[in-house]
């Protein structure tokens, strides 16, 4: 109805609506460029529909036929009715219905030109006349309409149009008659109309005869049940578009009118229009920069990443917005498939789109849509397989979750996951999909070009760096699951392969423009514009300010932890950086790697020409919790003698550990690497640490009192006890330190009451072969009582 | 100094979105900034750590009956308080791992 309105109100040359009219009509021009046809209701289009088959046989009709003839004259008609008593008869009245078929046509065009000049005068003041009888002649043309039906068309040629319609004739009369009388007889509905609105004088014609004849319009549906809107408007618009524009005609202007007439009566728009605009606006290129720097600027494309996927059905598009194109304008509309045109295009295209809407996920990094990876070229090895299908019809609406790029470990949980839940309630969600009226929404086209913006994003080009957590915790993940299950089972070996970017380097240059003063800002996603001139010093000696500056011991320990645990982490990932960087590049990695654990070392060290691993330092560290988890890691990494001093530091200064320990108890994080440690000493380090662990007097009964204390004398029994037994020319039992040594230990372990005997992380094996060694019957059994009480105890 | 810090934005948020989708899977408990609680399966996490949950039900007492009928969620990232993860599932010494790497890069 708006769009009607608009259509009539362009076609008006009054000046006094121009403004108003250039308005609403760019407005309307923006609500096409906004929601495109689909923004109005289907009425609007359903009777659009009808108007291009109306229209086309409209043409059909040679100069618009009779209809449009008629109806042009009749702003006239009703001007002068309105007027009537105030105007005099213009032409000759002639009674009764006298079909002027032949005189009508030239009635409408020229006759505006030959016949109309006298009631020129008399326009003004005509003008209510004209819309009165141009409604009226539309009221009295209800019945005519009815009964001719929705499907016939009242634009045949003159002739036949003249039969159908000769309520419409009859009313031609009073153009020619001028007085009121004449018609009422004819048309019983004339005293319904009311001639109240002409009577406020004469009112901006166009505007006014439209209002009228649409309020006469109703006021005339009311009491004809039978007639419904679309008819009425059918035929009053069919027309042709010259009964559109009744406040046009009124205007009685000769060439100027005419032609535009004709131009508003041209139906559709060649449909080329459309597929030109259609075209540019997908292919528009951004105007290209006055300079682009490297990283400034995206990647320049030929289709901008803002615009939305081509609709492949474009032809159909077009026939079905060709109403549109009838439009006096040029058409607007943008190629968009209207929601109901593009949901019946959907639910043909795509088949079954169980719950497209979590479809295109939020989730991984990197991507998992294979158009996408079609640009930079990764190696698609890791290509897991299209997602996981929709399980059997139990497991509707299955939760899809892109798992293209997970890992397959993880894919599996979930998997397995959804399954066993999906089980529960496949049966009350079986008819969810088929209902779903939000399915379909979008093309899975679009679907994965929204994901493809989404995905640029993520693109990373070290993905180990970038994604860390989740690579590292799916490591451990599988080596977890190898440790446990057997390796027979293969498919718990597949490897994670993620798609990788090639690393472009790009090294910035700030734009210049010749020849201009200062620096000009040329600013992009990716380089946002500068807020602050600042220009970076490093300064060196800022760190050795900051250790100054830093009294607290505790604050400073932890510093040092955190620095070592940066070197740290760089030699963690040597070994994986190492097989991934190319061949040039290894030596520099490997000197890298050579200077971080030296680094390394000497920060174990407390003054820089020390040679030996300082106690103090290593004590220092291992106060804090945090220290004890980076020596624990530390270990692996260091070189033998210097993991050999550190533990015999660390056993050395057990008490005071122990003691520093007490809150945190996290000593035994240290067990393992320490024990691997051991197992690689000598047989005389060996001694040495075992001595070190007994230290003074005393010191044995608080190891034993420790739990990590009693693991770690485990430990050391137990290797000397397998370095004995295997090796039968080992060098243990050279000095009798060895022996000496398991004696004092087997005395304490006797005395010491068991309460007090900390029951170990975990008791070696051999222990007992050892103790038969060195102690007698009697004092074995004790020892075992003793020891295996512990352990149960635990 | 701006420049760089538009890539390390980028590094932050990989921390956390990384994290998160370790925990894909997961049953997790989202607390918002306007104090709901909901409990659900976590489904997907983007950059932004917008997050997805399915089979979502209201914790704590049913103070808002008109989730009563919602199955799965979208909620925006930014409007997250917490949120609660099972403790085995995550890996606190990796997480302080990564952590220390992305200072390392912002640093850089």
């Amino acid at each position: 109805m708006f769009r009607f309105q608009s259509l009539d109100e362009d076609c008006t040359l009054e000046e006094e609506d121009e403004g108003l009219v250039e308005e609403e009509d760019e407005i309307d021009q923006f609500n096409d460029d906004t929601f495109g046809a689909g923004a109005i209701d289907d009425d609007w289009q359903e009777e659009h529909k009808r108007l291009a088959e109306l229209d086309e046989r409209d043409e059909l009709a040679a100069g618009l036929g009779l209809g449009g003839g008629g109806l042009g004259g009749e702003p006239d008609l009703g001007g002068t009715q309105h007027s009537s008593s105030s105007s005099s008869s213009r032409l000759p009245p002639s009674a009764g219905c006298l079909p002027l078929p032949s005189s009508l046509p030239p009635l409408g065009f020229s006759s505006s030109s030959s016949k109309l000049p006298p009631p020129d005068v008399e326009d003004r003041p005509g003008d209510g006349d004209l819309a009165e009888s141009l409604a009226r002649l539309i009221l009295e043309a209800d019945p005519a309409i009815a009964g001719v039906g929705a499907a016939e068309r009242p634009g045949p040629p003159p002739g036949s149009s003249g039969s159908t319609l000769p309520g419409l004739h009859g009313l031609d009369q009073p153009r020619v008659l001028q007085q009121t009388p004449s018609i009422p007889h004819q048309h019983p509905h004339h005293p319904k109309l009311p001639p109240g609105p002409s009577a406020s004088g004469p009112p901006p014609s166009s505007m006014l005869s439209y209002q009228q004849q649409q309020h006469l319009m109703r006021r005339g549906t009311a009491p004809m049940g039978q007639v419904n809107s679309h008819s009425i408007w059918e035929n009053s618009m069919g027309f042709g578009p010259v009964s559109v524009t009744p406040g046009l005609v009124t205007h009685m202007e000769d060439s100027p009118l005419m032609s535009i007439i004709k131009e508003v009566g041209l139906p559709k728009r060649p449909p080329q229009g459309r597929n030109d605009e259609g075209r540019d606006l997908s292919e528009r290129v951004p105007p290209p920069r006055a300079s682009s720097p490297v990283i400034g600027s995206p990647p320049v494309r030929a289709v901008p990443i803002g615009t939305p996927p081509k609709q492949p059905m474009s032809h159909a598009l077009n026939h079905q917005n060709s109403p549109l194109c009838r439009g006096p304008f040029p058409p607007r509309v943008g190629p968009v498939l209207s929601q109901i045109q593009r949901a019946q295009l959907l639910n043909s295209q795509v088949a079954g789109f169980p719950r497209g809407g979590p479809g295109p996920p939020l989730l991984p990094g990197g991507g998992g849509f294979r158009p996408f990876f079609g640009g930079p070229p990764p190696p698609h090895g890791h290509r897991m397989g299209p997602p996981p299908p929709h399980g059997p019809p139990n497991h509707t609406p299955p939760i899809r979750h892109n798992t293209t790029h997970l890992h397959p470990q993880h894919r599996r949980m979930l998997t397995q996951r959804m399954q066993s839940r999906g089980g529960d309630r496949g049966r009350t969600g079986g008819d969810r999909r088929s209902r779903d009226p939000y399915s379909n929404l979008m093309t899975q086209k679009e679907k994965e070009w929204v994901t493809k913006i989404q995905m640029m994003q993520l693109q990373s080009t070290d993905p180990y760096l970038d994604d860390y957590y989740y690579q590292n915790y799916y490591e451990k993940m599988e080596k977890r699951q190898e440790r446990e299950r057997d390796s027979s089972k293969k498919e718990h070996t597949t490897k994670l392969i993620t798609p990788q970017v090639a690393k472009v380097e790009h090294t910035y240059r700030p734009v210049q423009f010749a020849g201009s003063l200062g620096k000009l800002t040329v600013s992009s996603v990716n380089n946002p514009r500068k807020m602050i001139d600042a220009v970076v010093t490093t300064r060196t000696d800022d760190e050795e300010k900051r250790e100054k500056q830093v009294w607290n011991k505790r604050r400073q320990i932890l510093y040092t932890v955190e620095k070592m645990y940066s070197l740290l982490l760089e030699v963690q990932d040597f070994e994986k950086r190492f097989v991934q960087t190319p061949e040039e590049d290894r030596d520099a990695l490997v000197e890298q790697h050579k200077t971080n654990t030296e680094q390394l070392c000497s920060s174990l060290r407390e003054k820089e020409w020390d040679d030996r691993v300082s106690d103090e330092q290593c004590v220092m560290i291992m106060s804090v919790r945090k220290g004890k988890r980076l020596i624990s890691r530390l270990l692996p990494f260091l070189p033998s003698p210097q993991a050999a001093a550190v533990v015999m530091a660390i056993a050395r200064n057990l008490p005071a550990l122990a003691k520093k320990d007490k809150q945190d108890q996290v000593l035994c994080w240290l067990v393992e690497p320490v024990s691997t440690v051991i197992q690689s000493l000598s047989s005389s380090s060996l001694t040495d640490l075992l001595q070190e662990l007994q230290g003074n007097e005393g010191q044995l009964a608080t190891v034993l009192h420790n739990k990590f204390g009693v693991t770690l004398l485990y430990l050391i029994l137990s290797e000397g006890e397998r370095m004995q037994s295997s090796d039968p020319n080992c060098q243990l039992m050279d000095d009798n330190r060895w022996t000496e040594l398991v004696f004092s230990v087997t005395r304490e372990l006797l005395s010491v009451p068991s309460s007090s005997l900390s029951p170990p992380l975990f008791t070696p094996p051999n222990l007992l072969s050892l103790f038969s060694r060195y102690v007698d019957r009697q004092r074995l059994e004790l020892l075992q009582d003793k020891l295996q009480m512990s352990t149960l105890s635990r | 100094l701006v420049f760089s810090l538009t890539l390390a934005c980028r590094c932050v948020f990989q921390l956390f979105y990384s994290f998160f989708k370790s925990l894909v899977g997961k049953d997790v408990v989202v607390e918002l900034k306007n104090d709901l609680s909901i409990c659900g399966t976590l489904h997907s996490v983007d950059q932004y750590l917008n997050i997805k949950l399915t089979d979502i039900s209201v914790t704590d007492p049913e103070k808002y009956p008109h989730m009563l009928s919602v199955k799965n969620c979208f909620i925006r990232g930014s409007v997250v308080r917490y949120v609660q993860l099972p403790a085995d599932e995550v890996d606190t010494q990796l997480l302080q791992d990564a952590a220390r790497k992305e200072a390392m890069q912002q640093k850089q």
